[in-house]
């Protein structure tokens, strides 16, 4: 009975709340202005010339110039020739002009249970530069709100209510925006069903995940809160190889190297950088919910499947191909194969086959040899001319977060075939992706 | 370098005639304004008589000073504050004494002026900001040579000495007094337990208040949180009339804590608030900012609801309860103007009281008398017949949208210029190659 009394009142709330959202007193305010926008009285707004007819790109010119001049964010924005965001909050007037209504105290004397649940509302709304300020945000709002009330509804158990949390998706082949409500605190691992769902519903392979939490898409204004650049690759001109064609890692990655985390690694640590850069790939994936794993949790895996003593870990000893291919089994039940080389020079040959990788699987490269271990972010090849690049992350880099110097000075770059040690032995580990969603 | 303050000749005239009444000590309360720079007094109330004044019991001989009853003048200071509206407060206390008690009225002036204060602060919602002027004045006047001294004391500080401070007469200083108005919507639905009803009307009030303290307040349309001035370009003289400015308040719900289930609690009831209050506030011309007005407006916002249900919760007391579950009309909020000044004070109608029985309440609280014509009861509407649902839900479920974040994606269309056009498709194919 009382679960019926439950679904009669969170449907009641939901409706209350979505007149409320479509009431007069709904403000909007434009982040980093002082410009506020009521949608729901014909647009009156704060600012002067803000009509109900004027284009979404005009709104543009009343935030205010972030740090620096407005020379610099031109320059930023020739490279970054993608949508813009333009952030809103909501606020709702308490103040009201018009027939007011007398002050009364009502009091209901039952026995019940009382739910307070805060809904963080976060709607993505696409529109051209031509559509008008405003035209559907309020919709898209109510609409948030009623995918909200399904989740609420869906996982009550007794009187505990969770709480609904919109993730946005990019999805391939659209430019848009999708926007899925998830129960707070049921992991990934039991809403396979709904991600099935979803797959099917948007006509997506199942064999790589697309709507899991780490999935979401990244807003170009938001900062990673963890401090790591996230794929330097992307600042660097495309190398200069005629005819060829560029195949580079999929998806997100960390760029980790010497010297972070408050760990000097410098002169032994190679590897275990570009391993935590790969790991740091299937996290954000969402192959994984396991955080990056520390030099310390890596010599301990390869203790714990037997690879090494237990003196190993706290040692400063350097691990190859091989033992990176454990790790990843080990922590992430992540295969690997391993592809040899008997002299660096023949990398130079390998095109195809590192072009087929990142095309198929996508996965970060590392690679072990001489002495020194590196990461393959991609490759530039000519079928025709055989003519090679590699794009390489270096993890013996020992500087601060700085995408300048690290893209400038060809810590993150794209290297000729004459990088390698022409006499050596290449062990490259290629991580393979679990066919799940 | 003690504080100024500013007074109405009007209370010059009060207090004079005060004191000709010649006999026992008199107390009474001091009302205004205070600011960084300057303070304002505009009102003086005596403490009105005290009808079941224990009879002079023989078996303690004590003096006049004694009599004095510091719980029903600070009860007397907290009823009248209920009055006062935004920015109007309780500054301070008079003791008019005959000349042989001169030397004890001060020390019977401090401890009065902590016990109003105490009991002023009991019931209030908000906190003190660090802006607020926490120095009281207190005022002794000898009875027979008229002469007065001024002192005060701040009441942070219980163990403070008395600062000299100035005291000066001046004709119509709030005459000019800008005043703010809104009329704000209320909906609170607070759970309550049986045995703690009050405590959880009080937390729920208070989650409220902190709302509208944190809100965003327009005065006349321009946000009012900076440091700038409230009435900027308008020259300052003395015969220009009252500004009459328009507030709006707009809050968020923000909740700090992080969580994944929805609080639920048993209660065995819930009370529900619900309406409009309408709100008054005025500011001092002496280059006042705005975010003083924003938060003088906005305590009274929280004040004239807190007040009123506590009222009603007294009443309800005293008239041993009602029903369990029923609506009441909470009383309805009426002002009447200050003779001599440009302010109105205010007070509250209970549905069977008439203009009357303000009237008599207005000369009993705050000594004058008022024309019944004189007092404005259009501001708030009367409760209706007709009402709507407000009776009992079977689970009251209140949830509230917190907005963290909405964003919107907008696409340009290249379709700018020509040139431009085949720029953009060079920067798209490169990021295109490295992306993916």
């Amino acid at each position: 009975n009382s679960a019926r009394y439950s679904y009669d009142a969170i449907c009641k709330s939901f409706q209350a709340l979505r007149s409320r959202v479509s009431s007069e007193s709904l403000v909007f305010t434009l982040c980093n202005s002082s410009v506020l926008l009521w949608p729901n009285k014909g647009l009156q707004s704060t600012a002067e010339h803000l009509t109900e007819g004027t284009p979404c790109r005009d709104i543009q010119q009343y935030r205010e110039a972030e740090d620096g001049g407005s020379k610099k964010s031109k320059r930023k924005d020739k490279r970054d020739a993608g949508p813009s965001v333009v952030n809103l909050k909501l606020l709702w007037e308490v103040t009201e002009s018009g027939e007011s209504r007398a002050l009364s105290l009502c009091r209901v004397a039952k026995q019940q249970h009382s739910a307070r649940m805060p809904l963080c509302v976060d709607c993505v709304f696409s529109a051209s530069g031509q559509d008008s300020v405003c035209s559907g945000l309020v919709g898209a709002l109510c609409g948030q709100l009623s995918d909200m009330e399904e989740v609420v509804l869906k996982y009550r158990k007794g009187s505990s209510l969770l709480l609904p949390q919109p993730f946005h998706f990019q999805l391939p082949e659209s430019s848009g925006l999708v926007t899925v409500i998830y129960p707070a605190g049921v992991p990934d691992s039991q809403l396979l069903t709904v991600r099935e769902e979803l797959h099917g519903k948007y006509g997506l392979p199942s064999d790589r995940p697309y709507f899991r939490r780490a999935n979401a898409f990244h807003f170009p204004d938001e900062a990673y809160k963890d401090g790591y650049l996230r794929n330097p690759h992307t600042r660097l001109t495309a190398p200069n190889v005629e005819e060829a064609k560029v195949s580079v890692v999929r998806g997100v990655y960390s760029y980790h190297h010497y010297m972070q985390d408050r760990v000097d690694d410098n002169g032994w640590g190679c590897a275990y950088r570009s391993l935590q850069t790969i790991c740091s790939w299937f996290q954000q994936q969402g192959y994984t919910d396991r955080a990056v794993p520390t030099h310390t949790e890596i010599q301990q895996a390869l203790v714990d499947v037997g690879d090494k003593e237990p003196r190993f870990v706290g040692s400063r000893q350097w691990i190859g191909s091989i033992e990176v291919q454990a790790v990843l089994n080990q922590l992430l039940g992540v295969t690997s194969k391993i592809l040899f080389v008997s002299r660096g020079s023949e990398l130079a040959s390998k095109g195809r086959e590192l072009a087929n990788h990142f095309e198929t699987v996508g996965t970060p490269i590392m690679i072990g040899g001489g002495v020194l271990a590196h990461t393959i972010l991609g490759v530039a090849w000519s079928e025709s001319s055989g003519d090679i690049r590699f794009l390489i992350l270096d993890p013996h880099y020992t500087g601060g977060e700085d995408l300048q110097i690290i893209t400038e000075k060809g810590w993150c770059g794209w290297k000729g075939p004459e990088f390698w040690d022409q006499n050596a032995y290449y062990n490259l580990c290629l991580p393979q992706t679990p066919k799940t969603i | 370098m003690g504080r100024g303050y500013t007074v109405e000749e009007s209370v010059e005239k009060y207090l004079t005639s005060l004191s000709a009444a010649a006999g026992s000590c008199k107390t009474g309360l001091l009302i205004g304004q205070c600011s960084a720079q300057k303070d304002f007094v505009v009102l003086a109330v005596k403490t009105p008589h005290r009808e079941s004044e224990g009879a002079s019991d023989s078996r303690r001989v004590l003096g006049p000073l004694d009599d004095i009853d510091a719980d029903w003048v600070a009860e007397h200071a907290r009823q009248v504050s209920r009055m006062l509206p935004g920015g109007v407060n309780v500054l301070g206390l008079f003791l008019i004494t005959p000349p042989e008690l001169s030397k004890e009225a001060q020390n019977k002036l401090k401890g009065l002026i902590f016990a109003v204060d105490k009991c002023i602060s009991k019931s209030r919602l908000w906190d003190l900001s660090e802006d607020d002027v926490t120095d009281r004045v207190t005022l002794h006047i000898c009875s027979k040579t008229r002469k007065a001294i001024c002192k005060t004391y701040d009441v942070k500080d219980p163990k403070c000495s008395a600062k000299p401070a100035d005291w000066k007469y001046l004709s119509c200083i709030s005459s000019s007094w800008p005043v703010l108005t809104c009329s704000v919507k209320v909906d609170l639905q607070i759970p309550v337990t049986e045995s703690s009803s009050e405590k959880c009307m009080k937390h729920g009030l208070g989650r409220w208040a902190k709302q509208i303290e944190a809100g965003l307040c327009l005065i006349n349309g321009r946000p009012a949180s900076d440091d700038s001035e409230l009435l900027s370009g308008s020259k300052k003289s003395t015969k220009m009339s009252q500004q009459a400015l328009q507030v709006q308040i707009l809050v968020t719900e923000e909740d700090p804590v992080q969580r994944c289930s929805a609080v639920v609690q048993a209660s065995s009831g819930s009370v529900h608030v619900r309406g409009t209050v309408h709100c008054r506030a005025y500011i001092h011309t002496n280059k006042p900012r705005t975010r003083h007005a924003a938060q003088a407006i906005k305590r009274d916002v929280v004040n004239t609801v807190s007040n009123r249900v506590e009222m009603l919760l007294e009443d309800l007391q005293m008239n041993e309860g009602g029903p369990a579950s029923e609506q009441q009309d909470l009383p309805r909020r009426v002002f009447a103007p200050l003779p001599g000044s440009g302010l109105t004070v205010c007070d509250y109608m209970f549905p069977d009281e008439t203009a009357a029985d303000v009237a008599e309440r207005l000369k009993e609280m705050l000594d004058w008398e008022s024309a019944e014509e004189d007092i404005d009861t259009s501001v708030e509407s009367p409760a209706d017949e007709g009402r709507d649902d407000g009776a009992a839900q079977d689970v009251p479920i209140e949830s509230m949208t917190e907005p963290v974040k909405q964003q919107k994606t907008s696409q340009y269309y290249a379709g700018v210029a020509v040139a431009a056009a085949v720029a953009l498709l060079a920067t798209a194919t490169s990021l295109l190659y490295l992306n993916e």
